[in-house]
């Protein structure tokens, strides 16, 4: 009987792992094999030269180019904005924070890690209003503002993979900081952060990937499937996302529809290039720590 | 028995100390004065306050939550002895000059050089040609130097669990501090790695005060300038040498033990 259970439990686990890479590996082929073949110039920059698409001289129409530069600059500022901000509530948390303090700041991040993306672009459009009605007649929906409620809706991720990572250190780890006649805060800036890096990064991986494909936030903040190139902080701009959304929604040829899959596709490369960015800064860090 | 010539100067002086974790006592009425004579080792059965009798001495405790103290603690830290609860003594300068190993090695996930260095240059602020003499000065005085002088830049964790050890104590070493405190330091080691800390520690005792917590008697017997045995958060005995080479007595405190 016992066997029994444990042959159960053991293919239960092998079969879940399985369906999990096999799904993985359908979706990849799946979008490979549509996205892929529309891969080229014309993807990219349309009917524009490349050299002339990237300066800016030309306006690209009906291609990726300017929402490949909307949802870069999108992630860019809103990392600038979250990832300081994450991490330092995060070694708040774990070292500084103190009951019952502590548990209603948990509660009130666990309550933003469950606000639904739609609700932060709502938050984001209200405000927009509010302003236009009170002190900026001329306030409109903005890249600043979409980065800003996506800072907002990753913000959780960092603080909790921080908060975790710095909690997971061991109590003889802990000691060796003060053991030595380090300051609490040298302890967490030379013991304690370095050691949890590669918790942190997770976390910044993660809420990258998260700004990188969200939709329903920047769709209420200022995304405009032609924008163009970003028009400074506060102009409109497109983004991949809400490109691959639009493209599938009112697609009018075949054509179209594959070109929404090659655009997941890009979508999907980015924010491999955005882990691999992440894994080389912690990489150089890790290096830097142990220079003399 | 005639009274020395010269009595050994006193380093440690504790009067009345309590020590409670959420109103728990965990060290009760301790009163001791501790003499130069050798390497200071404490015994006593697994919750009798070893542990938080050597954290009171570099006032590690009151890391931990719920801590509270009553009673005063004198240390020999320069000339003069300096109660360490109440003088302008920061307590970051007190745990560098009273320095600590763990029971199991602690080392940092850095290479060999950077364990030491980085504690030196943070706490002594030190330019970087001296704190390359005081490395190697260190790394040579607990017998480290040889083994490792090739290989500076790996990974420390790549050491053996005994160097590693000796690495920690190395590092709080470069610090040089007043009083080593060692929470049995040999603990997670084998018998040889374990020999040769113990013949490091008697080296070292003619340069440091040290005290050690250590779980066998046997080793405290070897290493010991003098015993003291705990039992329940209290001090029971302080032993001389002569005492405790008397093996009737060892074999009293082994059933107390027990």
């Amino acid at each position: 009987m016992r066997k029994l259970f444990d042959i159960f439990i053991y293919s239960w686990v092998w079969i879940s792992t399985l369906a999990v890479f096999s799904t993985v590996i359908c979706l990849l082929w799946f979008l490979l094999s549509r996205g892929l073949p529309t891969f080229g110039k014309e993807l990219f920059f349309g009917q524009a030269s490349v050299w002339e698409a990237i300066t800016g001289q030309v306006r690209v129409w009906d291609a990726l180019w300017p929402a490949c530069v909307g949802t870069l600059s999108l992630v860019f500022l809103a990392a600038l904005m979250a990832v300081p901000l994450g991490i330092s509530s995060g070694i708040y948390l774990a070292c500084f924070a103190e009951n019952p303090f502590k548990r209603i700041l948990s509660l009130s991040v666990e309550l933003l890690a469950g606000t639904p993306s739609i609700i932060m672009g709502l938050f984001g459009f209200a405000l927009i209003l509010f302003l236009r009605n009170t002190f900026f007649p001329d306030a409109n929906t903005s890249l600043l503002l979409a980065a800003s409620c996506l800072a907002l809706l990753i913000l959780p991720y960092l603080i909790f993979t921080t908060q975790a990572a710095l909690e997971s250190l061991t109590d003889e780890y802990r000691l060796i900081g003060p053991s030595l006649g380090l300051s609490q805060l040298q302890t967490i800036f030379h013991i304690f952060l370095p050691a949890s890096g590669r918790g942190i990064l997770g976390g910044v991986i993660l809420s990258l990937g998260r700004a990188a494909e969200d939709t329903a936030v920047i769709m209420l903040t200022g995304v405009i499937a032609n924008a163009g190139l970003p028009h400074g902080l506060f102009g409109k701009f497109e983004a991949l996302p809400f490109r691959i959304f639009y493209l599938a929604a009112e697609y009018q040829t075949p054509a179209e529809l594959n070109s929404a899959y090659g655009t997941a596709l890009v979508l999907l490369c980015l924010t491999g290039l955005l882990y691999g960015g992440a894994l080389a800064l912690h990489k150089t860090l890790e290096w830097q720590w142990n220079q003399h | 028995m005639e009274p020395a010539l010269t009595q050994p100067k006193p380093f440690c002086i504790i009067k009345n100390l309590h020590i409670l974790f959420h109103g728990k006592p965990v060290l009760q009425d301790i009163n001791l004065t501790l003499t130069d004579c050798g390497i200071t080792v404490l015994v006593g059965a697994s919750g009798s306050g070893k542990t938080t009798f050597l954290r009171a001495l570099n006032r590690l405790n009151e890391y931990y939550p719920g801590y509270s103290a009553s009673g005063q603690i004198e240390l020999a830290l320069s000339g003069t002895m300096e109660n360490i609860y109440q003088t302008d003594l920061q307590v970051t300068e007190l745990r560098r000059r009273v320095g600590m190993v763990f029971q199991s090695p602690n080392v940092l996930p850095v290479s060999i050089a950077q364990n030491i260095n980085l504690p030196l240059k943070l706490v002594t602020g030190l330019d970087r040609k001296k704190r390359e003499e005081r490395l190697v000065e260190v790394l040579q005085e607990v017998h480290l130097w040889n083994e490792v002088k090739d290989r500076l830049k790996t990974k420390a964790s790549h050491l053996s669990g005994g160097q590693q050890q000796r690495l920690c104590l190395a590092r709080v070493l470069a610090l040089q501090p007043k009083i080593l405190l060692l929470d049995e330091p040999t603990a997670s080691l084998d018998f040889k790695a374990s020999g040769r800390i113990e013949e490091l520690l008697l080296e070292l005792q003619h340069r440091y005060r040290i005290i050690a917590v250590s779980h066998s008697l046997r080793q405290a017997r070897r290493i010991a300038g003098q015993i003291l045995v705990m039992k329940e958060g209290r001090i029971e005995h302080l032993l001389k040498k002569d005492q405790f080479e008397n093996s009737e007595m060892l074999q009293q405190l082994l059933e107390e033990f027990l």
